[in-house]
């Protein structure tokens, strides 16, 4: 009996460090939605043609057009980028969060039935404790085939991953200072033009466009955080990422990456 | 210029500069239209579009310069991709081999049933755990097959 009940400890323990791993890496594949901003910000950034093109001169409106062709030609690749890193945490969350079995409703059922037969000698403890047993060694093996997998996964795809939301970071940045430009694109017009409408004859035309420049600040404000925010989301998956990557390896020695925020300042070649 | 032989960040730079000649321009532009009364001679409002047009063109310029370094840092990123999505795939069917190990741990809380009604000697109670054990061993073979 012993024996048994060493196994049974045994795999039960190796079966916890398996679960905190499996519930760390749940959490951190759980914070893909964060990356939805990244899609948001592609549009903005497709679209930047549209909404500069009311404060354009027909010159700036045609080289613009040049631009805005190459903008959306650019787009998909954007998308499918996030598209490849969605698809790998999702699959990495469902890796670790699959086959938390539960048989609580098994166990019940059988306790049921087994009151139904009075006098066969079959008691309900002994049923109870061949399926405590059982169930426990079937979902010991069941977690560190589990733990394997997510520990395969995150090896073969940390250096893609880290690539894919270097390249995120990268385009993030991009994007902001295109849309900087864009801003004073748009504010730069509105701030030159507005001191020629201060004719007593134009006064509805000044309201207005100081009307006007008032809401474009606050949009742009706003804009701007959310480009911030969104290059903070992905800072905080790579550096979660990293740190389950170590945690694969403890006693190894810290792998050369670069800190995360010195990856950020230069694009990679 | 062979912007495939360009780094991204040669790119970035280059754009960042033009975008900082913009902003002074920008800067001098509005130094001298508050400098003056704008209606009363000086700056006309055609010499101040000119002007704002050539800080325009110099944004569109760094603009453009962005888009090419998207792309240029983009370029290696196809097989990237494509081993996240291959990995992906790969996961999948490791879930689906985790599945077929829940099925098994099923059937033999079946086969448990099963026996305890034997046991008894209580063949109507046979009905709901071979049922279950149907249903297990079919969703085992649609594992399998899929």
């Amino acid at each position: 009996m012993r024996p048994i009940i060493l196994l049974t400890l045994l795999l039960a323990l190796s079966g916890c460090a398996s679960n905190a791993r499996l519930n760390q890496v749940r959490d951190f594949a759980d914070q893909a939605p964060k990356l939805a901003g990244f899609v948001d910000l592609s549009a903005r950034f497709r679209d930047t043609y549209k909404r500069e093109q009311p404060y354009l001169s027909p010159e700036a409106e045609a080289r613009e057009r040049v631009i805005d062709i190459k903008r959306h030609e650019a787009y998909p690749d954007f998308i499918a980028l996030h598209d490849a890193i969605s698809s790998y945490l999702h699959a990495l969350g469902e890796l670790a969060a699959h086959g938390r079995y539960d048989f609580s409703a098994e166990n019940k059922a059988m306790a049921t039935s087994i009151k139904a037969w009075p006098g066969t000698g079959l008691e309900e403890r002994h049923v109870n404790a061949y399926n405590a047993l059982s169930r426990l060694l079937l979902r010991a093996a069941g977690t560190r085939e589990q733990d394997k997998a997510v520990q395969a996964l995150l090896r073969e795809g940390y250096q893609p991953l880290q690539d894919a939301l270097d390249a995120m970071h990268t385009l993030l940045r991009y994007f902001s200072k295109n849309n900087e430009n864009e801003e004073r694109i748009v504010m730069g017009m509105l701030e030159s033009e507005i001191p020629f409408a201060e004719d007593p004859h134009d006064r509805l035309l000044a309201a207005l466009a100081k009307s006007h420049q008032q809401e474009k600040t606050t949009e742009y404000r706003l804009i701007s955080l959310r480009h911030t925010l969104a290059a903070k989301h992905v800072d905080d998956l790579r550096e979660r990422h990293l740190a389950l990557y170590r945690a694969l390896d403890p006693a190894a020695p810290a792998i050369e990456t670069g800190t995360p925020t010195a990856a950020l300042q230069g694009a990679r070649p | 210029m062979s912007l495939t032989a360009s780094l991204p960040q040669d790119l970035e730079a280059l754009a960042d500069s033009l975008s900082a000649c913009a902003d002074e321009l920008h800067s001098r532009l509005m130094r001298a239209l508050r400098r003056q009364q704008p209606m009363q001679g000086g700056l006309s409002q055609g010499a101040v579009q000119a002007l704002f047009e050539n800080e325009v063109a110099l944004r569109q310029q760094a603009n453009s310069l962005y888009i090419d370094a998207a792309a240029v840092s983009l370029q290696g990123m196809g097989a990237t991709r494509q081993e996240l999505l291959d990995l992906a795939a790969k996961t999948r069917l490791t879930i689906r081999r985790i599945d077929v190990m829940k099925e098994l741990a099923g059937i033999t809380a079946d086969l448990l049933g099963v026996a305890a009604a034997v046991v008894a000697m209580r063949p109507e109670h046979l009905a709901d755990p071979l049922q279950n054990l149907r249903a297990h061993l079919a969703a085992l073979h649609d594992d399998r097959s899929a």
